[in-house]
């Protein structure tokens, strides 16, 4: 029975964690390019570099010494986002939308007085944020206002989109929509749900909520397919631009669409989940298989790569 | 697979096949170099007055026979002469002298018996007449009694006969007049020879044994038992419920045959003792005479040169690779989730000093703990190294007020916490923590449970005294073992947990 089952999960192409680590992270993803895709503010310059469009970046803040100027820096923008460059799944993150003499404004409408603001960058700096206990640094960048398209199916929250690329070719993709479960925020682990994206035409398949595969968003009741993603051709070229950017050969791009600035780049993540998979119903091997076969002249540029992959991975009509 | 992986795995395989080879064939070690079984000391010491010129002791002694082996036996026997004689399977000791009426001393014996797990096959004894002074018509009574079970097999022959010299006659009860003959019977021979004769006409052979009952324990005399034939083997009941032996292995026979166990002629023998304790280091010590004596190379290189008080710590340090290895598996393979490597295979080695089942409690209760802890730090907002101070040393403030609760009641797992490796603990909280608030409740708790069926698997592995002694014994075992963790570092297929997780995925063919 066991081995019936894993025969049946081989045929359909899916990749499980071992293959995931030895076979792609471990072979196509070099130890020493991970900065690139860990350090926030890294991955922005890279990014600048590229030609990929990133929230904009405020201010940093390195050393202690520096807190008591951070105001400076902020001058220009009433509103703005606290980070630290190597915190994880949202700690620490503060969003500020206004400032008032009493101090500053977050956007879910309480006034954080300035003594604590700066406690607040001191504790990022010492790494209270960063799981490993590191010094971090502290980044302000800019608030974004998510594009409403994803609203009928966002409880609260932001939600994202996480494209795969492999070898700089986009192979998959899904839309993380926060629910209730997961606390707002955009991931899977912790109760969001995703939901797949056809690579041609960009609209929503069927989603995955904690490993089960549902039609309609747990919250709101609405449906999560046939929603349009926007800018779904530039995000795609974005993705693939990343590989050039970190020299990451497997990589998962997180980004997030502003109604006024188009797609974002968020984060990079060197050590994609599996669960992409369950959200697309498609198993991830085959196409990283199929990749491996391709062509190497399509390989050279981002704008060979995302159209090859289009035609490649889009789903045949039947 | 890669082929340099492949290369390098056999050339690990190779290094224990060969070394192994090397010892068993050219140096004649033992293939197996593990008894199965258990090793007792036995020794007796007993107080002797003559009454004449002359004094005889006769005593049943442990004999090699049943599977059992007898080491390193001492005896003392004072001003009196010693000598070993045999009849049938029986052993005997003889302490035997010309002394003075009224003339007292001691004696004393002491060995090592092996008792195998499993006994090896024995012969179909033949059967026996019946005990003597049973004329023939009680013979005829008991073949009455006996009729309805012939055409039953041995062994539900005895269990009929059993239940009968408890009272109870299935299937059919005799007749009320044979009954009332039976318990005049029973009256005038009592228990002991009525059950033989209910044996003897049921047709199976019993005999009576004299020997000790192993358990750790002082016994003031011999324990009688009965042994009968049931085709295959002898099965040991009790003499007194007629109730058989869940443990055989725990019987130590010396007399066989109805005689008894000691008989002194031209004195009395009193005080005697028996002291009866369990063995641990005597594979070791048998094993270790061998190699201490050699000069070979390989012998010289072996662990039983290491000064005695390090040997304990190496037997097993050896097998932590193994359970290693076992954590590999059920991560890699299974898809079990622990916390890393070292958390379980260091909770194992203290499970050593708590015992298992308070270990884990301990575990469980740090764990709570140290997240209640964490959770009202939380708010606090601390740094990494002094948060992690901050809960190690509640930690222990926690463990000491246990150790007391523990003494008030006398529960020594509790107390023996010393070797818990706290500071490991303390970062199993903090990550425990990480992961409750990164990958919920439910990822974390099974994490948890995780890590403490590891460390269970391992604690049971690394206290195999069986395994302990092959690994210390052959510790080139460990490349094999290393080989197999390096075939299982290649392994890229699916974990069990994912057939689950990606069910909706499978695509039948």
């Amino acid at each position: 029975m066991i081995f019936r089952a894993i025969r049946e999960l081989r045929e359909a192409g899916v990749l499980g964690m071992n293959g995931r680590n030895a076979a792609f992270i471990l072979a196509s993803n070099d130890r020493s390019r991970y900065p690139s895709a860990d350090d926030k503010v890294l991955t922005k310059r890279l990014a600048l570099d590229h030609q990929v469009p990133t929230p904009p970046l405020y201010h940093v803040v390195e050393h202690h010494g520096d807190i008591a100027g951070f105001e400076e820096g902020l001058q220009a923008h009433p509103e703005f986002v606290l980070k630290p460059a190597r915190g994880s799944r949202g700690n620490g993150i503060v969003l500020i939308k206004d400032r008032t003499p009493a101090g500053f404004v977050k956007q879910s409408g309480g006034v954080i007085p300035k003594a604590e603001f700066a406690y607040h960058i001191s504790g990022i700096l010492s790494g209270i944020y960063s799981l490993g206990g590191q010094e971090d640094k502290a980044i302000f960048e800019a608030l974004i206002h998510p594009d409403p398209v994803f609203a009928a199916v966002t409880h609260v929250g932001v939600p994202d989109v996480r494209i795969i690329v492999y070898r700089g070719v986009p192979v998959m993709g899904m839309v993380r929509l926060p629910t209730k479960d997961s606390d707002g925020k955009a991931n899977l682990h912790q109760g969001a749900i995703g939901a797949g994206i056809e690579i041609e035409s960009g609209t929503t398949l069927t989603a995955v909520h904690r490993s089960r595969v549902i039609t309609h968003h747990p919250d709101t009741g609405n449906p999560v397919s046939g929603i349009q993603v926007p800018h779904w051709g530039k995000m795609l070229l974005m993705a693939a631009r990343a590989f050039e950017m970190t020299g990451l050969g497997y990589l998962g791009i997180d980004m997030i669409i502003d109604k006024d600035r188009g797609p974002l780049l968020l984060e990079l993540n060197a050590r994609p989940g599996l669960a992409i998979q369950l959200a697309n119903r498609t198993g991830l091997r085959e196409r990283l298989e199929k990749v491996q076969k391709a062509p190497p002249k399509v390989l050279d540029k981002p704008e060979t790569r995302v159209s090859w992959a289009l035609e490649t991975f889009r789903i045949k009509e039947v | 697979m890669k082929r340099s992986v492949i290369i390098f795995a056999v050339i690990l395989f190779f290094i224990p096949v060969s070394v192994i080879s090397y010892r068993v064939f050219v140096l004649h070690y033992p293939f197996f170099p593990v008894a199965f079984g258990k090793i007792w000391h036995v020794s007796m010491e007993a107080r002797w007055a003559a009454k004449e010129k002359n004094i005889d002791i006769e005593m049943g002694l442990p004999a090699n026979y049943g599977g059992r082996r007898v080491m390193g036996e001492r005896i003392t026997s004072g001003a009196l002469d010693f000598n070993f004689f045999y009849e049938e399977q029986n052993r005997y000791g003889l302490w035997s002298g010309s002394v003075d009426s009224g003339e007292k001393g001691s004696i004393s014996y002491h060995a090592s018996v092996l008792v195998p797990s499993r006994k090896p096959p024995e012969k179909p004894p033949a059967l026996e007449p019946y005990p003597k002074g049973i004329v023939e018509e009680k013979r005829a009574l008991a073949e009455r009694l006996t009729a309805g079970w012939k055409r039953l097999s041995p062994p539900e022959r005895l269990r009929a006969v059993a239940n009968a010299a408890s009272g109870e006659w299935r299937p059919t009860p005799p007749a009320p007049a044979d009954l009332q003959e039976w318990t005049a019977l029973q009256q005038e021979h009592g228990p002991r020879v009525s059950f033989l004769i209910l044996l003897r006409a049921a047709d199976l052979s019993a005999r009576i044994v004299e020997g000790l009952f192993l358990d750790d324990t002082i016994a003031q005399g011999f324990h009688s038992w009965l042994e009968v034939w049931t085709g295959k083997k002898w099965e040991s009941l009790s003499l007194e419920t007629g109730k058989i032996y869940a443990h055989p292995s725990k019987l130590l026979p010396l007399v066989i045959g109805g005689y008894p166990p000691f008989l002194t002629a031209g004195g009395s023998l009193s005080e005697m003792r028996w002291t009866i304790s369990q063995r641990m280091q005597d594979y070791w010590r048998l094993h270790f005479e061998h190699v201490r004596g050699s000069s070979r190379l390989l012998d010289r290189l072996s662990l039983f040169h290491l000064p005695a008080e390090f040997q304990q710590a190496f037997r097993i340090l050896l097998l932590v690779p193994i359970a290693a290895l076992i954590i590999t598996i059920l991560r890699n393979v299974v898809g079990f989730p622990t916390f890393g490597i070292f958390m379980p295979v260091l909770m194992a080695l203290a499970f050593r000093n708590t015992g298992l089942y308070y270990g884990l409690g301990i575990f469980t209760g740090i764990m709570l703990l140290g997240y209640l802890l964490r959770l009202g730090m939380d708010k606090l907002q601390l740094l990494l190294v002094p948060r992690l101070s901050m809960i190690l040393t509640f930690v222990i403030l926690a463990l000491a007020f246990a150790a007391l609760v523990g003494s008030k009641f006398d529960m020594k797992g509790i107390m023996a916490v010393g070797l818990l490796p706290i500071v490991i603990l303390t970062m199993t909280i903090e990550r425990f923590f990480i992961l409750i608030e990164e990958a919920g409740l439910r990822e974390a708790v099974r994490t948890v449970l995780g890590s403490a069926a590891v460390a269970s698997i391992s604690y049971w592995i690394i206290n195999q005294e069986p395994i302990q002694f092959i690994f210390y014994f052959y510790p080139e075992l460990l490349f094999g073992v290393a080989g197999i963790q390096l075939l299982l570092g290649r392994y890229t297929g699916f974990r069990l947990s994912e057939i689950f997780r990606f069910r909706e995925l499978r695509r039948p063919s």
